[in-house]
């Protein structure tokens, strides 16, 4: 029993990562139409900034909020100086964004290497209740996850702002009629789901080593878990996250961790077969003209 | 621009190619015939054999993808089955490359078609990122196959052997083969897409609900279109490990499946030489050339999104649209649209 409470609190970090992943997936894809296969490389980019800046002798913090502002700017220019040009033909941005990855990808390598990365634990120690232990920066990970998931979940459902996106998501041409500004709402999701996604990326380095490929890597989660839960669905995310999570962290502790991506892209594509809506119930992305 | 050319008469629908596409064939066909006899060396020849299976794989893609317009992702597993298919057949039954190659193409044509399935209920990009996830499960479970697969370090296979006295061994000589194979890929990606059945999967691509509604069964058309293209990936499977002599998951998982997908949408998928252009392009250039496999990707990336923003039909396609415009210009405003086909399948 100890042993399965304490997998439940270590899989709860690697949920939080994938859900924050898939929170920009299900937001840019779900509700801009864009299909960003390069938004894993905007975890890596979070992640590579941080260790950047941390070399450069600055502290954890300042370090996370300058590289998620770094990367929120990357996806700002990307989206004004490529994604827009592709609204209409989502099958272009798409392709494009394959080519992105690549391209951020190496430019990274190319920049610094190809060898993992890691800093020093910028929160050590460990709370002890009871049998289990909790690693400090774990917690602080779900409690950041957390904040990021109730902002972004109380901003699409309960304000003006979020209404708009809604209506302009449902027609775009009678959103527009009604003044919103179709436009600007996808540039900010688009910089806002980049920047979450960098967010992403600095904290995972704060678990784990990264290395400049872990992009390609997130992105599939990110998909598995934005499709598993149904385009645009942002508490759905967080019930697909925290499945994939417990399935990541017991399959690691209860014996076959090799197989544990194929057990996600199973379930994946069993629930886009039979349920092409997603898990809860979602968008099927924004319909085109 | 089009209302400046003539009136289409009757489509004619002729699959012969005009003359100038004729020309272009014969100096393409000699050209990489006569490649061994410049004295390339021997790097270069073994990147030109890995470009020409590559190619054979991108013409099956191309099937689906240019005709059908559906992208899937998953080639590089379904190269993957036909090599392991060739690999396995050779270790427990001893069967040769040539006795291999049917198995390779059928097993692949089999999974082709199963990875082709989840298109009937699964459009567009989530069908795409579906094959991806596909040819990502094919690499876990081949990693985690133990011995039957030869786990992560792959498995080898015997030299290709001698065939009617030709030493097939010899490097020029594989070459020589791989190139042949390309051109019967070549071909037959040619004759698909201007038969009866290439132009019922235009017509799936242009509008599905349409083509259905008069009695058109468009799953029918898609599966056996992915089915099609899983022959070339079959047999370029097999022509890829008995040339390696050695396989590993490593080189069938998503990320090849994404630099195929690149070579096919940088030569462009509709064009009669799109796909060898876009595998020698990515594969044979930078190699022979010796640019740094970094910047070489950098550059691909950006040239791939310059490909999909400016000239979406694919580096071939707009050499063949400069072509048709030269000629239009020479021959006054009046003369003609030039032959339809000849750049564009």
């Amino acid at each position: 029993m100890v042993t399965f409470l304490q997998e439940l609190v270590n899989s709860l970090s690697v949920a939080s990562v994938i859900i924050l992943m898939g929170i920009g997936v299900t937001l840019i894809f779900g509700l801009t139409g864009i299909i960003n296969f390069a938004h894993g490389e905007f975890l890596m980019l979070g992640a590579i900034g941080v260790w950047v800046l941390m070399g450069y002798g600055l502290g954890y913090i300042p370090a996370v909020l300058i590289a998620v502002a770094v990367v929120g700017l990357i996806g700002f220019l990307l989206e004004r100086g490529l994604f827009q040009f592709t609204l209409t033909r989502p099958n272009n941005g798409f392709m494009a964004s394959l080519g992105l990855s690549i391209v951020l990808q190496h430019v990274v390598i190319r920049i610094w290497n190809s060898f993992s990365k890691s800093i020093p634990e910028p929160l050590p120690g460990v709370w002890q209740i009871g049998e289990i232990t909790f690693i400090k920066m774990r917690v602080v990970v779900v409690l950041v996850t957390a904040l990021v998931v109730a902002v972004t979940f109380l901003t699409i459902s309960r304000s003006r702002y979020g209404l708009a996106l809604r209506a302009s998501l449902a027609d775009r041409q009678t959103a527009a009629l009604m003044g919103i500004p179709i436009r600007r709402y996808i540039t900010v999701v688009f910089t806002y789901g980049s920047a979450i996604a960098g967010l992403g990326g600095a904290l995972t380095i704060a678990l784990f080593p990264v290395t400049p490929f872990v992009g390609s890597e997130m992105i599939m989660l990110g998909f598995a878990v934005a499709l598993i839960a149904g385009l645009g669905n942002v508490p759905g995310v967080v019930g697909a996250g925290l499945i994939l999570g417990l399935v990541t962290g017991f399959s690691g502790a209860y014996g076959t961790p090799e197989w544990t991506n194929a057990y996600t892209f199973g379930l994946m594509i069993v629930i886009l077969i039979f349920r092409p809506q997603g898990l809860f119930g979602g968008t099927m992305g924004p319909a085109i003209e | 621009m089009a209302d400046k050319r003539p009136p289409m008469g009757p489509r004619t629908n002729s699959a012969w190619p005009s003359p100038a596409a004729l020309i272009l064939t014969t100096v393409v066909v000699i050209g990489v015939f006569a490649f061994p006899w410049l004295n390339p060396g021997y790097r270069a020849l073994s990147f030109a054999v890995t470009t020409g299976v590559t190619a054979i794989v991108l013409y099956g893609m191309a099937i689906p993808f240019g005709q059908a317009g559906i992208m899937s992702l998953g080639y590089a597993g379904l190269m993957g089955f036909g090599a392991y298919t060739a690999a396995i057949l050779s270790r427990d039954f001893g069967l040769n490359m040539w006795e291999a190659m049917p198995f390779s193409a059928l097993v692949a044509a089999l999974c082709a078609g199963l990875f082709g399935l989840p298109s009937l209920r699964i459009s567009g990009h989530h069908f795409a990122i579906t094959t991806y996830v596909m040819c990502e499960l094919l690499r876990i479970a081949l990693i985690n196959g133990g011995k039957f697969t030869g786990a992560a370090s792959g498995l080898d296979l015997p030299p290709i052997g001698t065939v009617l006295g030709v030493k097939l061994d010899k490097l020029s000589n594989a070459y020589m083969l791989v190139a042949g194979f390309m051109f019967i890929s070549m071909l037959a990606a040619y004759c698909v897409a201007n038969s009866r059945y290439g132009r019922t999967l235009r017509s799936v691509r242009e509008n599905e609900q349409l083509s259905r509604s008069i009695g058109v069964n468009t799953n029918m058309y898609k599966v056996g279109a992915f089915m099609l293209s899983g022959l070339f990936a079959g047999v370029g499977g097999d022509l890829q490990a008995y040339n390696f002599r050695h396989i590993s998951p490593d080189l069938y998982g998503g990320a090849t499946s994404l630099y195929f997908a690149l070579m096919v949408m940088l030569g462009g998928p509709r064009t009669a030489f799109g796909p060898l252009a876009g595998a020698i392009i990515v594969t044979f250039l930078p190699e022979f050339m010796r640019i740094d496999p970094v910047d070489s990707r950098i550059a691909y990336g950006l040239a791939l999104i310059a490909v999909v923003m400016l000239i979406p039909g694919g580096v071939i396609a707009a050499v063949g649209r400069g072509y048709q415009w030269v000629m239009r210009t020479l021959r006054g405003p009046h003369a003609g649209s030039a032959d339809p086909h000849s750049a564009q399948v």
